[in-house]
């Protein structure tokens, strides 16, 4: 069964997940716990006792309401941010700082507004090659335009077209901008990557259709992928395990900890019927049944059913 | 189609103004402020045919001819057969130009290391905690009291008086470089990092470049405040420089000198400002859509 840390009506039977001993682990997180002063109210604990082993090719999506703590955890495994206990580690060493171990899509502000399209995507791996005088190099130069085109043909095939390479990114729109920001952290082969509500802000076509791209992505080259968002349908649809952040409805503190951690059931359905499955339905009113019932919006009494949008949680 | 324009519009939040009425309504007061000096030039002549406090437009223009094309007092006159070249090589207001503008241009360069300062007051977390407190406290002294000490330690030459724009400018500038450097979304720096991005990357490459046009605006904004320390150094102690001639003129009521060379400041200024809005213009052509 399902680890969960709520009372729930029906059981229903999913996988938990928990990582074979065969494949590798890129991200673990033990005993971890975040918390700091909060002025006269003493010390504010924001997440507590998290142990999480995230498997290499993993995509996992964290699910939470707004103010749970998952773009904190995101912080943490990305040494942004410490914990005031408990270790992390990605690509088996321990995180001390930020570095290119992880890459990172933020929801805004993901792409650098003084470079192009192609200048943003090939910055990282320009600074991989050489530093600051090795770049006067002939070799440097050659690499430049090897780099050039290879970033070329990732940005035509994440959906951009070549007249586009060249704009500034005020000049995209918002789905563009995310398209270059996900082939600006692949490009960098990290061991990890971490998106933090990158859709959050687009339409649903837009989102949609990143959504596709992005699964497609994960599925060809199978990087581990952490993915930020209070959107359980999105949660669902792209991770192969979930996470829900949440607090203990026995506690009344403000602290979150994992309420649930379970293997999303594959399907064969293409992606883009995967939603209209019963299957899927049936599994969304689940993970929606126990985010709701760990939401600030719900009371003991209540029996009602959670709404259509629960609070942050969709 | 464009409502037809009312005289009640000049009051209104809603009006779109045309064009021209923009590009014409942009003059009115300089004409304005000509005309009302002629008419008061006019009536000040005619009370009195000798005065000097508003000279005429024909004063004003031998005036400006004579900044312009004649040597200072101070300096041998020119021979006879000069070329007009010669004449304005020699000329008073080129001498004054130069002597301010190379003041005022060191005094640029060395707003430079302000600037390197602010940044990294900005972004490195120990520079800040170094920096932040003294230079805000810095920042607070008038500058024209250093004055004296600025000419114990620097004598009465040149460098007081740089000194005294970069002491006068510098803490702002810190300060303002600061201020910008911190407004960048701090996912632009982690983003940089996971880039491989080393320290210096990220300050030299990520923020400084991003925040430049913001820079050169406030440099913009400082240009008054450093002509008028400038003015007050060369007032006080100098040899030559715009300001020391207007002083110099003062003493002998000498208007149809000093006006011309008022506007002559203000254009120059003018210009630089023009100048710096034009390159940071085509510097960061990312920067002027955002």
């Amino acid at each position: 069964m399902v680890s969960v840390a709520l009372k729930l009506g029906p059981a229903l039977e999913f996988p938990p997940a928990a990582v074979p001993a065969s494949r590798r682990i890129e991200i673990s997180l033990r005993d971890v716990a975040l918390s700091y002063p909060a002025g006269g109210e003493g010390v504010k604990t924001v997440l507590s006792s998290i142990n999480l082993e995230i498997a290499q090719g993993e995509f996992v999506a964290v699910l939470g309401e707004t103010g749970c703590g998952k773009s904190t955890m995101l912080r943490l495994i990305l040494g942004q941010e410490f914990p005031t206990a408990g270790t992390i580690e990605v690509d088996c060493k321990p995180v001390t700082k930020i570095d290119a171990r992880c890459g990172y899509v933020p929801q805004k502000y993901s792409l650098f507004p003084d470079r192009t399209v192609l200048g943003n995507v090939m910055y990282g791996p320009e600074n991989m090659k050489s530093r600051m005088l090795g770049r006067l190099r002939p070799s440097f130069r050659h690499f430049r335009k090897e780099l050039r085109d290879q970033a070329t043909a990732y940005l035509l095939r994440m959906g951009l077209r070549s007249q586009d390479l060249g704009k500034y990114p005020h000049q995209l729109s918002g789905g563009m901008q995310q398209r270059v920001a996900i082939a600006q952290a692949l490009l960098m082969r990290p061991a990890v990557l971490l998106m933090d509500e990158a859709f959050s802000a687009l339409d649903s076509a837009t989102r949609a259709s990143l959504q596709e791209q992005l699964h497609t992505i994960w599925r060809e080259s199978r990087p581990t992928i952490v993915f930020v968002t209070h959107n359980t349908q999105e949660a669902l649809l792209l991770g192969t395990r979930l996470i829900l952040l949440g607090r203990h409805q026995e506690e009344q503190a403000q602290r979150s900890s994992v309420l649930l951690d379970m293997e999303v059931p594959s399907t064969r359905l293409a992606f883009g019927q995967r939603i209209h499955s019963h299957e899927f339905h049936e599994l969304h009113e689940y993970v929606k049944q126990i985010a709701y019932k760990s939401s600030s919006l719900h009371r003991e009494e209540d029996t009602a059913q959670p709404p259509t949008v629960e609070g942050n949680l969709q | 189609m464009r409502p037809r324009f009312h005289p009640a519009d000049l009051l209104g939040i809603q009006v779109r103004p045309a064009r021209l009425w923009t590009q014409s309504l942009g003059w009115v007061l300089f004409v304005a402020g000509i005309a009302l000096y002629a008419h008061l030039s006019y009536v000040r002549h005619k009370e009195n045919p000798y005065d000097r406090v508003a000279p005429t437009v024909h004063q004003l223009y031998q005036g400006m001819l004579t900044s312009a094309l004649q040597p200072a007092e101070e300096d041998p006159p020119l021979d006879p057969g000069a070329s007009l070249w010669q004449h304005i090589r020699y000329s008073m207001l080129w001498k004054d130009t130069v002597a301010s503008a190379r003041r005022f241009l060191i005094a640029i360069a060395l707003l430079v290391p302000c600037i390197i300062l602010g940044l990294h007051m900005a972004i490195f977390p120990y520079f800040g905690a170094v920096f932040q407190r003294f230079v805000l406290f810095f920042d607070k002294i008038v500058a024209l009291s250093l004055l004296p000490i600025l000419f114990i330690v620097f004598g009465i030459e040149e460098w007081s008086k740089i000194m005294l724009m970069v002491i006068g400018v510098g803490p702002t500038l810190v300060l303002d470089t600061f201020n910008i450097g911190k407004s960048v979304p701090r996912e632009q720096i982690v983003k940089a990092f996971t880039l491989k991005s080393t320290n210096l990357d990220v300050a030299y490459r990520v923020v400084l470049k991003q925040v430049m046009p913001q820079i050169i605006n406030s440099v913009r904004l400082n240009l008054k405040p450093l002509a008028l320390f400038l003015f007050a150094g060369e007032m006080i102690a100098s040899t030559d420089g715009l300001a020391y001639r207007i002083a110099i003129m003062r003493r002998h009521m000498g208007m149809d000198i000093i006006l011309p060379y008022l506007l002559w400041v203000a254009l120059l200024l003018f210009l630089l400002d023009v100048t710096l809005r034009f390159a940071n213009r085509r510097l960061h052509p990312w920067y002027q859509s955002l």
